[in-house]
């Protein structure tokens, strides 16, 4: 047996110089190969950012801008007088997302708890796979549940004038929104290091106690983007609101009539823009439109950004050197102005109350908080913590009487809102063993309506598709208009683009997700790139279907084509699998690099052969969730790829495709007379998405079981 | 960023100190030198102006209390405080003669040729096998009999062989806390380290681990140089030639180990080896 020296004695002596570097340097080779793929997707956001403003022309040198932001009519194919008044389709998009927000945030959230911390590790386990499974339930099938069933619920059940309203509209969204929210949440809140809850428990905290006071905090940024996630998802959808919300042009009287119909911006685009002639005024118009929603997500990035930082900042801890009576001095330097601060929201809260109340009543809440905060700073003037809990307490109860005294009775509203403070106020006293039992339950049932729910349009979309399917529907082509036949080309379309969209778009990703976490160190360039990356990410699936339909359509001239559909979604899953990528990436711990760099290893080596196959299962994640979306996503194909009718399979990327989304977008709005067929197609869709991500977590659990660190 | 420029200042005095250094050191059989060492992270100035050398197959041990720039010390004889972004070094640190952070310099070679071993025993989540065999990997042993033969030696010199032959197949991260730490020390060994730095190596071990790993010690510095950063001074006493006493990022006092503690020079050193503070 040759002894290690043997063995190195060769490799030292031709060392000669022995610790001389090589002149040529792959690591910086690779390192500039990855930074190209990261700036990749910040060009394609500035580009895209362009092409919207370009495409968008002069439509407000012959509309003006106030015109466009605040008139209410919205005449586009009118030909004597075009009128092209966006107002109501702004505030549709606005309400319905914040509908679908109010009440996807707390169920997400809870159910997220309840899958970390409370369910059995069984039950857990099986919540956990199931809601991964869901966040790839494409939205035309959220949308074709929403036709035939929510809308007639609402309508018949509730009483409300038409099946097809905002109410229906932020319904479908929020449950859109909650498998998003849930997994990332559960995902930030099971991250936390167990010892944090150990330290906290060890003290004699109940479970509820570490959970709020310490588990929550600490993944408190994973929280926020979690539901900024969700709020990007239900502000962009395009597919499952223009099929249940009515499309009306109305603004909602009073603001909170939730069973109005109601027009978003992304409805509105992918209704007309299959119509309008490519650069006339309606056109440009739609692009105009796009720019605003585009100009949303943007600006929820930034606050979403600055949150996250802002709580990081929080959680680190400051470093700095202060002297204890400086700190103390500039403490209450800080409560003054924390106090000035304080009036002045109030005021303007009184400003806004005497918008929604008569006068009288808003000056009355006004000056009750204004007492209430000169009484809490006489009595504890340093609490700061108390006054923010008062004050937004108090507005939040206010703005709850108010959406409540236009549905109900004042006497009604008033009663309710004491209750829900009563709630609050005896929830404070009780001890902290039944504070524990009473959140607890909450959060059960909290956990228990996103499950039943959820199954609940499994069930209806199974149980009604299930007739449908026989062995003609998977094999043979449409008939009829779809009403007979089968969907065999669709199917084989939908799995083209997915595949297609996965090769483009998976090796940019993670090499793009690499270098932020490992390469980049923070300067101008890097923030750019991370700020196109978010912003990528938040950019609604219809902005990437114009986008693809100028660029990759008309543009690069591939026409209505598979590869341009495969192109448009690679894009659109890009930030995913890079977000991923870099989380997984980054949570590999840090000893693994430094033993690796002890035994020599270039940077290169070291991320290759062991934080690349450790961070494996997340990024795997990353992959599934990127599938999902290419697969169930119709807007971004709407205009770039798909076919109703297509006589053969097609053999080229050149060639358009069908698919199974837009079969059933097309099948439940346009062709009367064939929800069998629609179910079917829902089904099967509904199918192969679960096969898909059932066989990506098999793989991603087969990686976990061999790491665990 | 700002090393760059604290290499191109020390890159004019290198060459000329380069050729004597080299003979001086070879001659006292110094392997690792450090000539006014000052590093600070952003503002906090971690190691001032120290000045100490390590001899070949000899321990070395650096004593003193928590945040005294024990570790700092001994990661920048590796370069492994490069990993951090706020790191400034100034001064000179030269391995064999020659200033590890001079020009030209492969730190990848350089840490070939310098092991080390950290605090929490650190295996990467593979196989026992992949473990011990992915520095002979990474530095181009190829030959399938050289691996195994290089497998088989270093886990026999880090007396591990024989609890875990049998499972060398077995992820890593499946033994106990001591056989993890013995582990890494195979792994190290397995490329031929000249140097072998380890940091606080047996502070998350049981007792019985670390008796294990001070004998494993004692066996290693026949062929290796052993720098080893320690809390606990009876067992700088026990195993080390040498050793360091460091308060405050400083080299208080530096000299043989049983000098040291039987007759320390500043009244520093012996206040905390007679364990009146720390």
């Amino acid at each position: 047996m040759a002894s290690i020296t043997e063995i190195y004695e060769q490799q030292n002596q031709d060392d000669g110089e022995f610790i001389t570097a090589s002149r040529i340097n792959t690591d910086k080779l690779i390192q500039i190969l990855l930074f190209i793929c990261a700036s990749i997707a910040t060009l394609i956001v500035f580009y895209i950012f362009y092409f919207l403003f370009e495409k968008a022309g002069n439509f407000f040198r012959l509309v003006k801008l106030e015109d466009f932001l605040f008139e209410e009519e919205w005449l586009p194919t009118d030909k004597d007088d075009p009128k092209y008044g966006a107002r109501n389709i702004i505030a549709g998009t606005l309400l319905v997302t914040f509908g679908a927000m109010v009440i996807a945030v707390p169920l997400g959230i809870l159910t997220a708890i309840f899958i970390a911390e409370i369910a059995p590790p069984k039950i857990s386990k099986f919540l956990k796979a199931a809601v991964e499974l869901l966040s790839g339930v494409p939205s035309v099938v959220f949308g074709f549940f929403g036709i035939i069933i929510l809308n007639v619920w609402i309508k018949e059940i509730l009483g409300a004038p038409q099946g097809a309203t905002w109410l229906s509209g932020s319904i479908i969204l929020a449950i859109m929104a909650l498998p998003t929210i849930v997994s990332v949440a559960e995902d930030a809140i099971s991250s936390v290091p167990k010892h944090y809850q150990e330290a906290s428990l060890s003290m004699g905290a109940t479970k509820w106690q570490t959970i709020s006071k310490v588990t929550l905090p600490a993944a408190i940024s994973g929280i926020t983007a979690a539901i900024i996630l969700g709020m990007g998802r239900a502000l962009g959808e395009t597919m499952a609101v223009l099929m249940v919300t009515g499309n009306s042009n109305v603004f909602p009287d009073p603001i909170t009539n939730i069973y109005s119909p109601i027009r978003t911006i992304t409805g509105t685009i992918g209704i007309e823009m299959g119509e309008v002639a490519a650069g006339s005024v309606h056109y440009r118009a739609l692009f105009a439109l796009a720019i605003i929603l585009f100009i949303m997500t943007f600006i929820i990035n930034a606050v979403a950004n600055f949150v996250i930082s802002r709580f990081n900042k929080k959680l680190r801890g400051g470093t700095k050197k202060t002297t204890k009576i400086k700190l103390l001095k500039s403490k209450v330097i800080k409560d003054n102005i924390r106090i000035i601060y304080l009036t002045i929201i109030a005021i303007f809260f009184g400003w806004l109350l005497s918008l929604l109340f008569e006068f009288t009543q808003a000056i009355i809440f006004t000056l009750i908080l204004l007492g209430c905060i000169f009484i809490l700073r006489i009595i504890s003037p340093l609490k700061l913590e108390q006054y923010n809990i008062l004050i937004y307490g108090y507005i939040l109860i206010i703005l709850i009487y108010w959406v409540l005294s236009t549905w109900f009775s004042e006497l009604n509203s008033l009663l309710i809102c004491g209750a829900l403070v009563g709630f609050v106020l005896i929830l404070k006293m009780l001890n902290n063993i039944n504070q524990q039992r009473v959140m607890f339950g909450i959060i059960s049932i909290a956990a228990s309506i996103s499950v039943i729910t959820l199954t609940v349009i499994i069930y209806y979309i199974v149980s009604r598709g299930f007739p449908a399917i026989t062995w003609e529907f998977l094999t043979e082509s449409p008939k009829d208009s779809g009403r007979s036949g089968g969907i065999f080309p669709a199917i084989i379309g939908t799995l083209w683009l997915t595949v297609g969209a996965i090769i483009y778009a998976v090796p940019i990703g993670i090499a793009a997700g690499i270098y932020l976490s490992e390469y980049a160190k923070d300067g101008p360039i890097i923030k750019i790139i991370r700020t196109g990356i978010d912003n990528l990410n938040g950019t609604p699936s219809i902005v990437f279907g114009l986008f693809g339909l100028g660029f990759f359509v008309l543009f690069l001239d591939l026409g209505i084509s598979m590869i341009a559909g495969q192109l448009t979604l690679a894009l659109m899953i890009l930030p995913t699998i890079i977000r991923t990528t870099e989380e997984a990436v980054k949570s590999i711990p840090q000893s693994f690099r430094e033993g690796s760099y002890a035994l020599g290893s270039t940077k290169w080596q070291g991320i290759s052969k062991i934080i690349l196959p450790s961070a494996m299962p997340g990024i795997t994640t990353g992959i599934i969730l990127g599938m999902g979306r290419a697969a169930g996503e119709t807007a971004p194909i709407l205009f770039t790829a798909v076919v109703f009718k297509q006589k053969n399979l097609p053999k080229f990327v050149i060639e358009p495709v069908m698919a199974l989304t837009f079969h059933l977008f097309v099948l439940a709005t346009a062709i009367p007379d064939s929800e069998t067929q629609a179910a079917g197609t829902a089904l099967v869709l509904l199918i192969l998405v679960m096969i898909l991500y059932g066989f990506a977590i098999y793989v991603r659990n087969h990686y976990q079981k061999k790491i665990n660190w | 960023m700002n090393m760059k420029v604290k290499f191109k200042r020390i890159k004019n005095n290198h060459n000329i100190q380069t050729k004597d250094a080299k003979n001086r050191s070879i001659r006292n059989n110094v392997i690792i030198e450090c000539k006014n060492l000052n590093l600070w992270y952003d503002d906090n100035h971690a190691l001032k102006d120290i000045n100490m050398i390590v001899r070949k197959n000899k321990v070395t041990a650096i004593i003193g209390p928590s945040g005294c720039g024990k570790s700092t010390l001994i990661r920048s004889f590796n370069r492994m405080n490069d990993v951090i972004d706020r790191c400034k070094i100034k001064g000179i640190v030269q391995f064999k003669g020659r200033d590890i952070y001079g020009p030209r310099i492969s730190v990848m070679k350089l840490r070939k040729r310098i092991g080390m071993i950290f605090q929490k025993p650190n295996p990467f989540p593979m196989s026992i096998y992949d473990n011990i065999l992915y520095g002979p990997k990474i530095h181009n042993v190829r030959d399938k009999k050289k691996l195994e033969d290089i497998l088989e030696n270093s886990l026999k010199r880090a007396v591990l062989w024989d609890e875990v032959k049998d499972r060398l197949k077995d992820s890593a991260l499946g033994l106990s806390g001591g056989q993890q730490q013995r582990l890494c020390i195979a792994r190290a060994i397995a490329i031929e380290p000249e140097v072998i730095l380890m940091d606080e190596p047996t502070s998350s071990l049981d007792p019985i681990a670390t008796a294990k790993i001070e004998e494993l010690l004692n066996d290693l510095k026949k062929k290796y140089t052993v720098v080893i950063v320690t809390h606990n001074m009876q067992q700088a006493a026990r195993i080390s030639d040498y050793t360091a006493f460091m308060y405050l990022g400083e080299l208080i006092e530096f000299g043989e180990t049983d000098q040291i503690f039987e007759n320390p020079r500043e009244k520093l050193t012996e206040n905390y080896i007679t364990g009146r503070f720390g």
